[in-house]
């Protein structure tokens, strides 16, 4: 008991020294700057930044639901003893692996969409972000299904649970306790990921400030004011992450 | 328990068990000993009806092992617990009763800790497997086995990924478990345990048996093989 509690002081002296070296070090940049930074300009900017949060976070969603769904369709082609599926998939990732993000929401907004008629580019572009998580959450649905050993499986043969009670009562209540954690860290890549949909003028956090700085032209504060909101998003839903992560660890 | 092993073969990528024959009567506790590869672990998976056999066929007590009933009769207790990780003791073993042998929940509930209380784990039922020793984990696993009320209980190398204290904790336990009324089979490297538990013993070389007879047949091996691996093992 003593030396948990020693170790966790311990943790907590170090975090803390961490933090404030962090805090130092931004400290002494913000200080070498000739300029003054003023962040009361974005005072007139503040609906449009607002609603920048609430689409990046609309759209993260959004984006998160979608690739799942497109993540576990493909995970299931992939496990399919049809060649071809197997195939078409392994081609697929290879070529989102090597795409960047913003190539692949230029090509869907200007090249895919209008040949299927869709100029429609925010809908594009949200699903060019679920088209590019797809191969990475069908790795995560692949890891956590391959997490449930093959005798795990011989014990429910034996016992003669159904396919149903065998989905419902052991498969997907692990699957789902190991998808959490590595979930979460996509959901932050697509966070992150979402501010590129600024290119096709979408209002995100990235295009409403801006919208701002190029009206204020104060574009180093915009940036500074940019990534304290990221970090406001990221860190807690990284801290989230590791929370879960522990309760939920099998 | 009455064992007939007709013309067993069973193959992976290469034959393990080759036209295997053999039969018991009588023996209540059988074990099967031999040294890594020699086919037991296979032997063990297909009297369970684990697997099925590539050819031939297994009768225990006078009923096929591929026919539906035999799931239903038998234990089986794999190398490590497989307890499912995300369920409590308890839970391991109400869950099944509760799905596969439509028991209520209070009966389930009754018999899981019954079973628990068997294998001395009282204070552990509400913990999940991580969060216990590997040989209480690995006795959660006998008493689930147990619970089903199979006839006969199969392990298959128990205690292979225990240490020495757990080792010897589990096979206490499974030593106590000798005048309930089952019939064991199973497949060990620990042989002061066969000599205590066993009272009949199958010694299986590259597929196939070379000896067999009770537990003396330890002190006086007829064939090198035997000799060699009682060298090895002690």
């Amino acid at each position: 008991m003593n030396s948990t509690l020693t170790s966790k002081l311990k943790d907590y002296f170090a975090y803390s020294l961490a933090i404030l070296t962090v805090l130092f070090f931004i400290l002494y940049i913000v200080q070498r700057q000739s300029s003054d930074f003023s962040f009361e300009v974005f005072a007139d900017y503040q609906f449009l930044v607002v609603q920048g949060i609430r689409n990046t976070i609309l759209v993260s969603v959004i984006s998160l639901f979608g690739s799942m769904i497109i993540g576990f369709l493909f995970y299931l082609l992939q496990k399919s003893k049809v060649r071809y599926f197997n195939a078409l998939i392994d081609v697929f990732t290879e070529i989102i692996y090597g795409t960047p993000l913003l190539v692949l929401i230029i090509v869907m907004a200007f090249l895919i969409g209008p040949a299927f008629n869709t100029y429609r580019r925010n809908l594009m572009g949200v699903l060019a972000l679920i088209v590019y998580m797809s191969p990475y959450m069908k790795n995560v649905f692949k890891s956590a299904f391959s997490s449930i050993s093959e005798e795990q499986y011989m014990a429910m043969d034996l016992f003669g649970f159904t396919s149903f009670q065998r989905y419902r009562y052991i498969i997907i209540p692990q699957v789902i306790r190991i998808l959490m954690p590595p979930m979460m860290n996509n959901f932050s890549l697509i966070i992150k990921g979402s501010a590129l949909l600024n290119v096709l003028s979408y209002n995100e956090i990235f295009f409403a400030i801006k919208i701002a700085q190029s009206r204020t032209f104060a574009f180093v504060e915009g940036y500074i004011l940019m990534w304290i909101l990221y970090l406001i998003i990221t860190i807690p839903l990284s801290q989230l992450t590791k929370f879960v992560e522990r309760k939920w660890s099998l | 328990m009455i064992l007939k092993i007709n013309n067993i073969s069973h193959s992976y990528d290469v034959e393990v068990l080759h036209r295997l024959n053999f039969s018991l009567e009588k023996y209540k506790s059988l074990a099967i000993i031999g040294q890594s590869g020699s086919g037991k672990s296979t032997l063990i998976r297909l009297m369970s009806g684990l697997e099925v056999p590539t050819s031939g066929n297994i009768l225990i007590n006078n009923l096929s092992v591929s026919n539906e009933f035999h799931r239903k009769r038998v234990g089986f207790v794999f190398q490590n617990h497989n307890l499912f990780p995300h369920l409590t003791l308890k839970r391991n073993i109400t869950l099944v009763l509760e799905k596969t042998r439509r028991k209520s929940k209070k009966e389930a509930e009754k018999i899981a800790l019954k079973h628990l209380h068997l294998l001395h784990l009282d204070d552990q039922v509400n913990k999940l497997p991580k969060n216990v020793s590997g040989g209480q984990a690995q006795r959660a696993s006998i008493a689930r086995a147990l619970s089903v009320e199979p006839e006969i209980i199969f392990l298959d190398e128990p205690t292979s990924s225990l240490d020495p204290i757990l080792t010897h904790e589990v096979l206490t336990a499974i030593e106590e478990l000798k005048d309930i009324g089952k019939e064991f089979v199973f497949v060990t490297h620990v042989l002061s345990f066969v000599r205590d538990f066993a009272d009949y013993v199958v010694f299986m070389h590259e597929g196939k048996i070379l000896e067999h007879g009770e537990p003396y047949i330890l002190d006086n091996p007829k064939t090198d093989e035997l000799k060699e691996f009682m060298r090895k093992v002690h």
